[in-house]
């Protein structure tokens, strides 16, 4: 063998270049050159990891590590098609940082809030979260106690953490993060129809001729559902799409009517469109007359700020927001009449032909319409309202509840719909659409989990913006955070969040997979396992529950949050935890752990690990002893079979590539609410909104009215903040993996060309954002995918050196508490 | 072709050489990334973990530069859809027209010397093969990115299929 | 008619007429400084019209041609060098340049009837107006980009490769000329169905004319294969 220097050298670089890129060539010229089997990687489908479209995924293991991932082309929602982030799947849980041990604030061997994280083993963590949340209870009793989830918790880990918070803390401070992101679209469901989600599913794409998107930019946020609707415009020529936005964005692309409005214009918009079909003798009577009825709202709602604030003082109808009133077709008519072409197009700043345009899509009755929107309606200080007004025009016009005729309501996680709304994880609601202020729901709910009546308490607990302003107060003491970054995520958060979680008097603890902002704003981290490192469930926009397997185990002791929060509840008995009264009526559950009397109740236990398949692990089942997975599903699932909220078989689950609720014998249900389509509505009925005790929708009648925060003389910008297409809320999964962190480094501020040249800004100058509340220091972009109007702004919040979020306003829409992430005044000025 | 010289290395010296010489790299630079990091407390990098101090407005580095050279990237397994080695700055991608099928589609491979787009992209949502692409992936940039000129924030210790070997075989 | 033929006349003879007040001298000098009076005006007029400012004064161009340039290189770039709506869109040459201007008389019916008065308007009619454009380039050899862009002092070096390659294919030996591939690069395009993108498609695939082709040889084979065979009897 004869190497001359410069091969040497040659080769050498190779390599590196090799190894940098953790890669050493293999040899082998010929691919089987040890046998087939060296070649063989196990593929299992699972749910992809990000947003609520739910894609399915083929996951290929080799040797116990994920090696790649494509589209699942057996799953319906997106046959064999990923968008970047879920063709890279395959590498989120590989960041090099990757938690695998707990870590506890340390000063001199002991916890102390001041002290350095420290390496601890799971024992001494939770006995000192432990001792934590007991001093706490005793002290100031279960309202000071509080958990923050998540719509990316599997289903059977926020059906644990509910009934762990209610029925085992006895608090109803539990409240995910899809507070912050679907609670509009929730309780304007729960207000029109009676029964949360979406009545259409995503078949509707195929079926639809006109598309229009509420302030969505699916291009870059629901990139599969986006090829289905371009599918459909670019194969069927008389498909019109309508894009409606602050800002031009990748979704204005395929618009046939693309429309830049005002920020919180819409509802003026949705008023008008729906005078334009009474004006114009469009309305469906027979629908109108059978299927619905009207109501009016209460008006100057306020903007769910602190009471204190000057705007809440001045609003009149803060004490009941939700309230409303019954009223008539006429009376309905008169009110919309105000909501003409010519005002409405002066206040929106939209051109007339434009509007016309738009409104004649719903009008026209032979046009089918599936209207979609995500967050440009829900995080809108009037979200229910403006999720409510589409509603009313696919009412008016009958289009609802069959093939193509759809409206929409997009979510932006993965299981915001099956754990966060169905299992019921928010502060004021139990599984199934139930509630807990109601005392029958409490009952029944008591009954399926077999703990004693009275258990649960009957106030709703704090939503997740009031939780921050606890924390800050000092009225919530121990506060545990799983699956999301709410550090970053959440509004205002120099002035509330970050206080709250520093604040002396509290003790945060977080879980999560990687080291987050929130993380390192903790005093206990405990590290997750992720994705397919567990066994688990999720529910997506459509209703479909889809299941996967635990395909590969978690590094080093990093264990699910379902095993975190079960085998905590080894650590309390109910003596400790439940009043005596309760306790002395139920003698029998005296000196039990809130484990056995929450998770080994003889539902949940009931399953034993061996149905497992041998050849999936399943680390949970393994721990506790039986099949956990399977009996938290199906005791969860007893609350809403036979009640239209069925769910299937467990089994059944991991046969498919998910179903959509109602799962009546074993069969799903594409179109909720019509005869034929929907085996829960009553023969010859025809159309059936029977969550409505009268089985009508409601219409209803509620004004424009303006944001909390408009641009003035000193903060003269609209911010308006939200996601890109390569990187996933917070970004702690996508900015780990290279490709995704290479597509998209760092947040920018999309601007117009004309704005920054005024103040004196370059293309990638560095500026300082400001708002009343906080500022950041951010580069500029005033040629980048979004175009801005002049005077509006947009920064992604994904970047966690540069938190948007400390400049937001903590501004809610006063029914759902959800926050209003798209409208705030900022001034922008050089560095 | 480029480093084809490489192949008159000995079969079994290469692989070795590779491995030892990348196996170096990797201690290397897992021993540069863990140096920092006081025992066991997760190591700060701005982009993911916020500033040391999470509220505080550090100076913010300029907006990296499209890479642009044209090269081939090895894709991390054979289904992810490979990157886009030039810049893509102002390509016009709407319903009226795609700039980036002007040169990747099979009509114009030809003039324009691009490599066409998989034979996957013909395929529509029920399976058949179409006569050109399918309107379902005319957005090309859902799948396809450019990439920048930075470094990764954290190393990614994923690995690539073929150096895999399964225990139980 | 008549009442016209008077007028004329009229004017003649008033024209033909030396002066009688006036000397030759102060007629001359005067003529020669109203000349250049009015001459001042009206280049200064015409490069007035000449300005960005000027083209960006009217909302149709203001709302629709001008916010998209604004987010291309031709507006914002390394060097900071900016090409301004008459740097591309009205000739540098004098004749060219008044040719151009009276061609521009009818965008003023235009403004005056509003036929892009709206968005929706300037989208329909997108296609006819960047048509005129290409047009126009490709019938002066692409020459207002070629006032910046000269082809011989591209470093094929500091391009991509790709570029480079291209350019050297077809702008350097004459086949093209910049606009049949730099369509789009200030505005957005309109409907591109059937516009090709500075290539062309194979033959083969180009137009009905080569199918024809093709069968007529098709024909004209069996034809002379068949006669052939009836020739051999």
């Amino acid at each position: 063998m004869s190497l001359s220097r410069r091969d040497m050298l040659k080769a050498q670089a190779a390599a590196v270049a090799a190894a940098a890129a953790n890669i050493v060539i293999p040899a082998a010229a010929q691919p089987v050159a040890q046998g087939i089997g060296t070649l063989e990687i196990k593929w299992s489908k699972a749910p992809c990891r990000f947003c609520g479209t739910g894609c399915g995924v083929m996951v290929g293991v080799k040797g116990g590590k994920v090696v790649a991932t494509h589209g699942d082309t057996l799953a319906e929602v997106n046959r064999g098609l990923n968008c970047i982030k879920g063709y890279f799947l395959s590498k989120i849980m590989y960041g090099g940082d990757r938690l695998t041990t707990p870590l506890m604030r340390k000063k001199n061997g002991v916890y102390d809030k001041n002290g350095e994280f420290t390496p601890v083993s799971w024992d001494e963590a939770f006995g000192v979260m432990a001792d934590r949340l007991k001093a706490v209870l005793k002290a100031k009793g279960p309202t000071a106690v509080g958990m923050f989830g998540s719509g990316q918790w599997t289903i059977w880990e926020g059906y644990a953490a509910t009934k762990l918070m209610r029925a085992g803390f006895r608090s109803n401070n539990l409240d995910p993060n899809a507070r912050h992101c679907m609670a509009s679209a929730a309780f304007a469901f729960m207000r029109t129809f009676g029964a949360d989600e979406p009545m259409g599913c995503y078949d509707d794409f195929e079926a639809a001729d006109a598309f229009v998107l509420w302030g969505s930019n699916m291009a870059e946020m629901h990139p599969i559902l986006w090829t289905r609707l371009t599918d459909r415009r670019l194969s069927h020529p008389h498909v019109k799409v309508a894009v409606l936005s602050t800002f031009t964005h990748r979704s204005s692309d395929l618009a046939d009517i693309p429309i830049v409005f005002k920020p919180g214009a819409d509802l003026a918009i949705l008023n008008y469109i729906a005078n334009h079909i009474i004006t114009t003798g469009r309305v469906n009577k027979d629908f109108v007359k059978n299927h619905t009825t009207f109501v009016k709202g209460v008006t100057d709602i306020g903007y769910g700020l602190r009471s204190d604030h000057p705007l809440e003082m001045k609003a009149k109808g803060t004490a009941n927001p939700a309230a409303t009133e019954p009223i008539d077709f006429d009376a309905y008519a008169k009110f919309v009449k105000d909501y003409t072409l010519e005002k409405v197009s002066a206040l929106t700043g939209v051109e007339r032909g434009f509007l016309q345009e738009l409104a004649e899509l719903y009008a026209d009755p032979s046009r089918k319409v599936m209207s979609l929107w995500t967050m440009g309606c829900n995080q809108h200080v009037r979200g229910v309202w403006a999720n409510q007004l589409i509603y009313n025009i696919h009412l008016l016009t009958g289009k609802i509840a069959e093939p193509g005729n759809s409206p929409f309501s997009l979510t932006g996680q993965p299981s915001a719909c099956g754990t966060a709304r169905e299992v019921g994880t928010f502060a004021h609601r139990l599984p199934a659409d139930m509630a807990v202020a109601n005392p029958e729901h409490r009952k029944h709910t008591e009954e399926i989990w077999h703990v004693p009546h009275g258990l649960i308490p009957p106030k709703p607990g704090y939503h997740a913006v009031e939780q921050d302003r606890m924390l800050r107060d000092g009225k919530l003491n121990f506060y545990w955070i799983q699956v999301n970054n709410n550090l970053q995520a959440a509004p205002n958060n120099t002035q509330e969040t970050y206080p709250g979680y520093r604040n002396p008097d509290n003790f945060i603890v977080v879980s999560d997979a990687y080291p987050t902002v929130t993380a390192l704003a903790a005093d206990v981290i405990l590290p997750a396992a992720m994705w397919v490192e567990k066994e688990g469930a999720y529910g997506n926009a459509e209703r479909r529950t889809h299941f996967w397997r635990q395909l590969v185990n978690a590094p080093g002791e990093a264990r699910s949050d379902l095993w975190q929060m079960m085998e905590f509840s080894k650590r309390f008995t109910t003596d400790e935890m439940w009043p005596a009264e309760i306790l002395e009526a139920n003698p029998n559950y005296r000196g039990k752990t809130l484990f056995d009397v929450l998770f080994k109740n003889g539902n949940v236990d009931r399953y034993a690990a061996s149905e497992i398949p041998a050849e999936y692990e399943n680390q949970e089942s393994k721990a506790f002893g039986f099949y956990v997975q399977k009996g938290l599903f199906e005791e969860y699932a007893t609350f809403g079979r036979g009640h239209g909220h069925d769910l299937g078989p467990f089994d059944l689950y991991h046969e498919t590539r998910g179903l959509r609720w109602p799962v009546v014998e074993n069969r799903e249900t594409r179109w909720r609410y019509r005869e034929g389509l929907d085996p829960y509505v009553k023969p010859g009925r025809g159309v059936e909104f029977y969550g409505q005790p009268d089985g009508r929708a409601k219409i209803i009648a509620v004004p424009y009215e303006p944001p909390a925060e408009s641009p003035d003389k000193e903060y003269d910008i609209w911010l308006v903040t939200g996601r890109v297409l390569e990187h996933w809320h917070s970004g702690s999964m996508t900015m780990r993996v290279p490709e995704l962190f290479r597509a998209f480094p760092g947040a920018v501020c999309f601007m117009h060309a004309e704005d920054a040249r005024v103040r004196g800004i370059n293309q990638g100058a560095e500026i300082r954002l400001a708002s009343r509340r906080g500022e950041i220091r951010i580069r500029v972009d005033i040629r980048g995918r979004n175009r801005m109007p002049r005077g509006v702004v947009f920064v992604p919040w994904f970047d966690a050196s540069e938190l948007i979020n400390k400049t937001t306003l903590d501004a809610t829409d006063p029914i759902s508490k959800q926050t209003d992430f798209k409208k705030c005044a900022v001034k922008i000025t050089a560095v | 072709m480029r480093g084809q010289n490489y192949c008159r290395l000995n079969p079994w010296a290469r692989p070795l050489l590779g491995a030892v010489l990348s196996g170096c790299v990797i201690l290397l630079s897992g021993a540069i990334y863990a140096q920092n990091a006081p025992q066991g407390a997760p190591q700060i990098v701005p982009r993911v973990t916020g500033n040391a101090d999470p509220m505080s407005d550090p100076p913010v580095p300029p907006i990296p530069r499209p890479i642009t050279d044209d090269r081939r990237v090895m894709r991390n397994y054979p289904e992810q859809p490979p990157v886009i080695p030039h810049s893509i700055d102002n390509y016009q991608l709407t319903l009226r027209t795609n700039r980036c099928l002007d040169c990747h589609s099979r009509q114009h491979t030809e003039a324009s010397g691009a490599p066409m787009i998989s034979v996957t992209h013909f395929t529509d949502r029920d399976g058949q093969v179409l006569a050109d692409v399918t309107p379902r992936r005319y957005f090309c940039t859902i799948c396809h990115v450019t990439q920048t000129n930075v470094k990764p924030l954290v190393p990614n210790t994923f690995q690539d299929m073929l150096l895999i070997r399964d225990p139980k075989r | 008619m008549a009442k016209l033929k008077a007028l004329l006349l009229w004017f003649w003879r008033i024209a033909s007429r030396p002066s009688m007040y006036f000397s030759l001298g102060f007629l001359t000098l005067g003529g020669f400084l109203c000349g250049v009076i009015f001459w001042g005006a009206f280049n200064t007029a015409l490069e007035l019209t000449n300005t960005e400012a000027f083209c960006v004064s009217c909302h149709e161009m203001h709302d629709n041609v001008y916010q998209e340039l604004q987010h291309t290189v031709h507006f914002s770039n390394r060097s900071g060098v900016r090409a301004t709506c008459p740097d591309c869109h009205v000739p540098h040459a004098w004749t060219d340049k008044i040719a151009r201007k009276m061609q521009a008389s009818k965008e003023v019916w235009g403004k005056i009837f509003g036929t892009i008065s709206t968005r929706q308007k300037f989208l329909d009619m997108r296609l006819e107006l960047a048509e005129n454009e290409w047009a126009r380039l490709k019938a002066n050899n692409s020459l207002e980009c070629r006032n910046c862009h000269s082809s011989i002092a591209m470093d094929f070096t500091k391009q991509t490769p790709r570029a480079a390659e291209i350019h050297t294919r077809y702008l350097v030996s004459g086949q093209k000329t910049c606009i049949d591939c730099h369509k789009g690069i200030a505005h957005e395009l309109p409907d591109m169905t059937g516009i090709e993108p500075g290539w062309r498609v194979p033959p083969e695939l180009r137009d009905r004319h080569s199918f024809r082709e093709q069968r007529q040889s098709l024909q004209h084979f069996i034809a002379t294969a068949s006669a052939g065979a009836t020739g051999g009897e």
